[in-house]
Parts: C-alpha cells; structure tokens; sequence
C-alpha cells in the first residue's frame, strides 16, 4: 500500500517539476503567441547556476541564495532576449519565430558547454530538506515535498496574479485579443517584455528547484522542453490551470509507464498526447481558436 | 475605374511578399508594344520557367566528371534532402501544415529497404518501389489523427507519432535492429558504383521533384493554398478541407519516403535516428533558410545547409554555436528565406532596368533575362 | 408552410445558456428578390445568419432551402446545395490573387479541387476572369487579396460567394466601413445580380438608405424575435419598428 503511495508521489514530484516548466511556456505562448524553444535553455541555466553558486557546498545554506539569485538572473537574460531577438520577429511567421527560438536554443546550449563544461552536475538537497520521511514501510525524501510545495505556490501565485491583479488582467487581456488589447491603450510592447520575463523566471526557478532532484548536464534543455510543450499542449496552450493538469496527468502516465513497461518509457509522453489530443485536438482546457 | 499601384507599397511587414515584378509596376499605358507572336511567347514561357531548373541539373548532370568520389557523394547526399526537403515543404509551405514527423516518414522508407533486404532477402529495386507505398500508408494512419488538430497542436502530434515510431524501432531489436539500425551491402552491384549512384539519385529526384511541380500548380496545389490562408472561408465554398489536407499528406509521406529510400542509397544503412523529431526538424529549417513560398526554396535551403554544416564543422570547434548563429542572422535578415530575398532583388533590379528603359517596345529580351525560374515560380506560388 | 418560397425558416431559435439569441423567427425569402433584415445592434442578425450558414446549429426550428431540408447542416453541405454566404468581416484570401482565389470558387464549385492535373484550367480561368469583369475587379486580378481597398475587397468577397453559382446571396453588413462611392458599387453590383441574373439576395444591413432603397422585402429584428415584415413601405410606417430604433440601442 505505501509502496502505492510513495509512487504517486514520486509521480506528483515528476509533476510538479514539469508544471512549473510549463506554466511558463503556455503563458507566453497565450500572451505572445511566441514559441520559445530556448525555454528549455532557460530551465537548464536555472539548474546550472544552482549548481554554481550552492553545489559542493555541504548543508547548502547558499541553496536558499541560489534559488533567489538563480531566476532572477535567467529573468534578465530573458529580458536581452526579448529586447534584441524576439521584437524583430514579432512581425513573422510564426515559423520563422520558431527557427529564432530554435537559434537560440543552440546558442544557449553551446555557452552552456563552455561555461559548465560537458559533465553532468550535482548539488544536494539543503540540510533542513535532506533526510526523508517515513510513509507506511517506505521512505519519501522531504525535499520532494518541498518541490511540490514550491509548484502549488507557484500555481496560486500564479492565479492570484491572473485573477486579481492589473499585470494579470492585461495578459489575460493579451490572451484573449491582442489587438483589442493594443487600442485600449496598454503597452503591449512593455507587456510583451514583461511577460516573457515572467516566462524565462519560472523556467529558472523550474530548473532551480530539480537541481537536487536530477543530475544537471548538457542535454537537459532538449529533454525539457519537449515535455514541457507536450504538458502545456495537452493542457491547452494559453492555460496555465492546464498545464497544471497536464503535468499531472504525464506524472501519472509516466510513472505508470516505468512500473508496467520500462522498455517503452520513452514513448509514454507521446502516446499521453496523442491519445488526450485525439480526444480533445486543442487541448484539455484549450480554445478552438488557437 | 483607375487603380494606383502604390497601394502594393502599403503591405504589412509580415506579409511582405515578393510582388509579380507585372503588377508591381503599371501596365505601360503610353508605349505601344509590339504583340507577341504566339511561338515567341511559348518559348519564352518554357525559357522562364525551366531556365534555371535546367541549367541545374545539366550541371548536376555534368559533376560526376569533374567531381572527385567524396565531394560528389556530397552532392549526392544533398540532392536526397532536397527531396526531402521539397516534399515536406508541400505541406509546411503550401499547406501551412507545420508537420514536425516528415522523418517518420524518411525513416521508414530506408527501414523498408533495409529490413526486406534482411528480412526477406527481397531484391533493392522491388523494395526501392515498395517504399513511398509503405510512406503513404502510414501517412494515411498519422493524418487521420493528425489533420483534426490545427497549428502547434498539429506540430507536436506528429512530433509525438514520429517520436513513437523512433522508440518501436529502437525497442525492436531482433526485428530493427535496435539503436544501431541495420546496415550491409543491400545495395545491387549496379549501384555500388558511385556514378551510377550518383545518377540514380539523381534521376529519382528530378522526377519526383517534376512530379511535385506539377501539383503545386494544379488545382489541388492552388486549394491547398487557399486553405492555408483561410480554412474557413475555402469549407465555406465548398471544400472539403480533411480530404484536401490528406491527400497532401500522404502525398509527402510518400515523397518523403522515397527520399528516405534515396538515403540507403546513400549510406547503405538505416537507423532509429532518422525517425527521430530532429531529422524532421532538418526539412523544416531548409525550407525556412531557402524560403518556404516558393518551390525550389528549400532545395536551395539543403544545398546551404549542407554546405555550411561542413564549413562550420571543419573550421570551427564551436560548430553549434556558430551555425545557431548563422541561422539567427538568415532569419533574422531573410524572413521568406534567401530565394525570397533573391527574388524581391531581382524584382527589384527589373523593375528599375524596365524604368530605365522608356520607349522600347515590349516583348522577350532583356527585360525577362533577370528572372530566373525559381523566382518566376514564386511570383506566382504565393 | 409557405410554397413557392426559396428559403423557408420556421420558429428558429439559437439558445446560449439561458439567453435566446434568435427566437421563433420565421421569414421567407422569395426568389430572385432582395430581402433585408435589419434591426439595433445586439438583435441577433449575426447569429441568424450563422444558424443559416451552418456555423451554428439551432436548438429549434427548421430551414428549408429549395425543398431541402438543410437545418444544422456542415457549412461545405449548405454551400453545395446552392446557399452562399459573403461574411461582414471580409474573409479572404490574402496572399492569393484576385484571380486565383474566384478561381478555387469555381473549382470547389466544379468539384475539381482534387485534380493533380489542370486539364480544365483554362475554362475555369476564362470564367473567373469574366466574374471579375462583371463586377469590375479585373484591372486588380493579379494583385493580391491583401493589397486591395476596403470596398475592393468587399467586392472580392461578394464575388468568391458569386463564383460557386448560388441560387441564394447571404449578405452580412455588406456596406459596412465603405465610402459613399463604394457603398454605391456594391448596391448597383447588388440590384443587377437580382435583377438581371434573377440571384436571390438576403442581407442585413445599417445603411437604412440602402435597405429602404432595394429591398422587396424587409424583416426587422429585436432581442432575437422578427418584429414585423413586409415591404419597404410598410415597415417604414410600422409604429412598432419606430419605436425599436428608438427606444433600442442603435
């Protein structure tokens, strides 16, 4: 019984990682209608800064620092990005956008190599979140709860800034109808910088906050990202209430996955969406429009 | 009703195609133009449109005496992905289907070849013919899934399906041969021969490719069209717009199947990675670096690819990150891609010659010499 | 049930919820006449359209087109049988020209979209060139959709509705946003197809000088009921149709 337990939990941690990754990535994607293959960089250079500034430290009281400085320093580069690459192609197809992002992405990916080298890295849970618990005759390890934790913040967070705040109205707003939007007299152009910083933040803080959960190493932004689109598409792009229940339903698949049938873990995240978009083609909480 | 032609300056950023160099400047109203005999006017239509293509591929033809073994079998190479890369582009460019599994598609016609022959010991060229079947087949299977979702729900589908097809055959290892793929002389002798290779390739390629050309321009090509402009409004005319979208589909399944067949031509050998999403991705980028709107776009798009790829890999140890940023700085600067770019030069350059020359009466000469083929098809393909 | 009628609509109602967008409407449209539906803003005029066009489905009622019960039909369906639609918002294509986007008309018309071969293009090139000709866009033929004028475009997308041979015109609003000299295009356009070529034109329209000017027939609508209709003359001195422009949002 507990060893059932102890696996749902491993598959909420799984999940809780990949919602905060995708959260990200559905609101620009909803707000901009931009597709950020470099979200993935964004993840990964969150986990390796983590790795800088806390690992090899033993009782991690940088851990606490890492995972301040860590997102926001990710949230800055989004901000160049923005600034310099995406604003120019605002204007394109979103194909060429795509092939932007994707640039970036092997941009990224090869500073990555050259600031951190090629090996894989490690950093361990800080001293008040690194033992584990005892459920039934299993143990579970406490910073697993702490991840899961930091994502339901990040979703509350996340829907107090939608629901009731000036920002969120205009991304919902910009969600919605970006025109409409634009003679309404907002900013878009200041939304727009805005909103992807809020995106390459939470994918910092993503990649952060799995730096203990998983080896860091190059390779880590192409596994990302291709779940992170597969979690916010089956949730429905835009939605970020989606990409919750997406991360969790590939939490699930994935973990029943690796109980039933190891061999073929790889392919469960495929089969999860085409079974879920074969049923709903634009997505659990998706619009027809998109 | 007198129509001013600065109207086609006002086009939003986005869309800013190349114009028909015809309408981009007024219909000379003063000048007289000597009408056109009905021969001169067909030989100049075939002049045009074939100009360029042709001279290609007399070069093309021409290499193999010139080339030494190892460049040409660079060529060669080349001429499969720009198969490849044309058929997928049926459907990223024409379509507006953005299909992120053509390598499911690729792979799967070398898999054919390469598991008949261990398989069944059946002979290359029956298997060869075999292949586009099996690509149409199994483009059949995904599009009927697939074509009910739109845009970046359409993308990651088939991302997921070719992903899916990668692990079967990774996970099959007695009948794939898993992650190392299968390899051997399954190539007939008449083709180990590398010019024989090289012209069967070749050969293959030109026509198909002929054959693609002819249906970009049909009917079913202009339909195709309208829909990635307005699915709406074509259903609310009267297409059928699944079936339409299907039968692209499996028409560059097929294509790119055959281009996959090509690849064991090639290489001898098939393996899982050719189904993986990032040799789709490989077709998608020429036909953006090449340009997607027009139809030899994204051969131009293989050649550069190619071509760069092994300059940056030879000179530079940071390969990736020199080609991610070449790849920045064309789309950047290009957006329709370099024929795109190309072409609105050409345009360019003809409109200011025609400007520069008052009072000459039309017809044939220097006023079509700056067009080439590839830009006469793209006038005309948006 | 009336006979004779080219399109019979009967009690349809479209619900959202708990709100009747259209309720009980019955019109009948006579054939090669222009009949008008006009009514504020917010009186359903859209989503009637859409309940005819197969956009949306009713949840009551029935439409008869020709005989033919089309009630709830795929909108691909209603165009084949002979009803076509010109949207308010123009829809066209925007990077084909003018010429090929009357040319996939016809050719869905013809049911040719699936040729791989274009044996027949130069007929249907001859048609849609002497489509355009007619409503006067074949100085702009080459041009694409996306470079044309506001009222050039409206004519395209009239013209796109014309090239698939209906026996019926659905016009949404098909003067909104024009000039004065465009407005008059798109009403002598209008007159001539039902007069000369005995088309039946439906449309819903703001301009009241166009509607009261054409129209056989004219139905008004408000919060989603049919006040009342008739002819020109007879609705103007409707008093319960002066009062709904009155009272009613405009």
């Amino acid at each position: 019984m507990s060893h059932y337990l102890i696996t749902l939990l491993s598959a909420m941690t799984e999940a809780s990682s990949l919602f905060v990754a995708a959260a990200g990535l559905t609101l620009v994607f909803g707000a901009m209608r931009i597709i950020n293959i470099a979200h993935g960089s964004f993840y990964m250079y969150g986990a390796f800064l983590v790795t800088t500034v806390a690992g090899g430290v033993i009782g991690g009281e940088r851990f606490w620092l890492a995972l301040l400085i860590a997102p926001l320093a990710v949230a800055v580069l989004g901000i160049i990005t923005e600034l310099t690459v995406l604003r120019r192609v605002y204007r394109s197809e979103h194909l060429v956008q795509l092939v932007a992002t994707y640039a970036l992405f092997l941009i990224f990916g090869d500073v990555a190599l050259r600031l951190w080298g090629s090996q894989a890295r490690s950093v361990a849970a800080p001293s008040p979140l690194g033992g584990s618990i005892a459920i039934g005759s299993g143990q579970f390890p406490v910073y697993d709860i702490f991840a899961m934790g930091v994502a339901v913040l990040i979703g509350l967070g996340l829907w107090v800034l939608l629901q009731h705040t000036a920002l969120g109205w205009r991304i919902r707003g910009a969600v919605e109808d970006r025109e409409m939007l634009a003679s309404s007299g907002t900013n878009v152009a200041l939304l727009s910088t805005a909103v992807f910083a809020i995106g390459a933040f939470l994918a910092g803080l993503a990649g952060a906050i799995s730096a203990p959960l998983q080896s860091t190493a190059p390779g880590l932004d192409a596994s990302i990202i291709v779940a992170a689109f597969i979690v916010a598409v089956i949730g429905g792009l835009g939605s970020v209430a989606g990409a919750a229940i997406g991360a969790i339903v590939i939490g699930l698949f994935n973990t029943a996955g690796v109980l039933w049938a190891p061999n073929w873990e790889p392919a469960f995240i495929y089969l999860a969406m085409i079974i879920v978009l074969a049923v709903r083609p634009w997505g659990l909480l998706g619009t027809p429009e998109r | 009703m007198h129509y001013r032609t600065r109207r086609t300056l006002q086009m939003p950023a986005s869309a800013d195609r190349t114009q028909p160099a015809a309408t981009a400047a007024p219909s000379p109203p003063a000048i007289a133009r000597e009408p056109e005999s009905a021969l001169r006017g067909l030989a100049r239509r075939v002049g045009v449109i074939f100009g360029v293509p042709a001279a290609i591929v007399i070069i093309l033809v021409i290499l193999p005496s010139v080339l030494s073994p190892l460049p040409l079998l660079d060529v060669q190479s080349a001429v499969g992905l720009a198969l490849f890369a044309c058929a997928t582009n049926l459907l990223v460019g024409y379509g507006g289907l953005v299909s992120f599994g053509q390598g499911a598609f690729y792979g799967t016609g070398a898999y054919v070849i390469a598991l008949a022959w261990l398989h069944l010991h059946m002979s290359f060229w029956i298997s060869f013919i075999c292949a586009p079947f099996a690509g149409a087949a199994m483009a059949v299977a995904i599009g009927l899934v697939a074509l009910r979702t739109r845009r970046l729900y359409f993308a990651l589908l088939t991302l997921a399906f070719s992903q899916l097809v990668f692990v079967i055959a990774q996970q099959q290892v007695s009948f794939t041969g898993g992650a190392n793929g299968v390899f051997g002389p399954m190539l007939p002798s008449f083709l180990i021969n590398p010019d024989n290779a090289y012209y069967f390739t070749l050969g293959v390629a030109v026509l198909a490719l002929l054959a693609l050309y002819k249906i970009t321009r049909s009917p079913f090509g202009m339909t195709l069209k309208a829909i990635r402009e307005n699915p709406e409004r074509a259903e609310a005319l009267g297409v059928n717009v699944f079936r339409q979208q299907l039968l692209a589909f499996v028409f560059a399944g097929a294509l790119c199947a055959l281009a996959g067949g090509l690849f064991v031509v090639y290489d001898q050998s098939a393996n899982p990675n050719l189904l993986s999403w990032t040799e789709s991705g490989y077709p998608i980028f020429m036909a953006v670096i090449g340009g997607q709107f027009s139809f030899l776009g994204p051969a131009l798009g293989a050649l550069i690819y190619e071509q760069s790829r092994d300059v940056v890999l030879a000179q530079f140890s940071d390969s990736q990150l020199v080609f991610g940023l070449l790849l920045l700085l064309i789309v950047l600067a290009a957006p329709d891609g370099v024929l795109g770019r190309l072409t609105r030069g050409f345009a360019l350059l003809a409109r200011r010659w025609r400007a520069a020359r008052p009072g000459r009466p039309g017809g044939p000469g220097p006023e079509s010499a700056p067009r080439d083929a590839a830009h006469e098809t793209a006038e005309s393909e948006r | 049930m009336t006979a004779g009628a080219l399109l019979q609509i009967s009690g349809l109602t479209r619900q959202f919820g708990g709100f009747a967008a259209v309720q009980d409407v019955d019109v009948s449209v006579w054939p090669a006449t222009i009949h008008s539906v006009i009514g504020p803003n917010g009186a359903g005029k859209t989503t009637f359209f859409r309940l005819l066009t197969g956009i949306l489905r009713p949840s009551r009622g029935t439409v008869t087109f020709d005989g033919h019960d089309i009630t709830g039909a795929r909108p691909h369906v209603i165009s084949r049988r002979g009803l076509a639609q010109s949207f308010q918002i123009t829809n066209v294509f925007p990077r084909l020209t003018a010429l090929e986007s009357v040319q996939i008309a016809i050719l869905a018309r013809r049911r040719r979209s699936l040729d791989f071969a274009s044996l027949h293009q130069r007929r249907v090139t001859a048609e849609a060139s002497g489509l355009l000709k007619e409503v006067g866009l074949h100085q702009v033929a080459d041009a694409q959709a996306q470079t044309l004028s506001h009222g050039d475009q409206r004519i395209l997308e009239v013209t796109l509705a014309l090239a698939t041979s209906p026996r019926l015109l659905l016009l949404d609003e098909p003067t909104a946003g024009m000039s004065p000299f465009e407005t008059e295009r798109m009403v002598s356009l209008v007159t001539r197809l039902a007069k000369e070529h005995g088309l039946t034109v439906l449309l819903s329209e703001h301009d009241m000088d166009v509607v009261f000017g054409i129209s056989d027939e004219i139905t008004v609508l408000h919060r989603g009921r049919v006040v009342t209709h008739g002819p020109p003359e007879q609705v103007e001195a409707d008093k319960d149709v002066i009062e709904v422009y009155l009272g009613g949002e405009e």
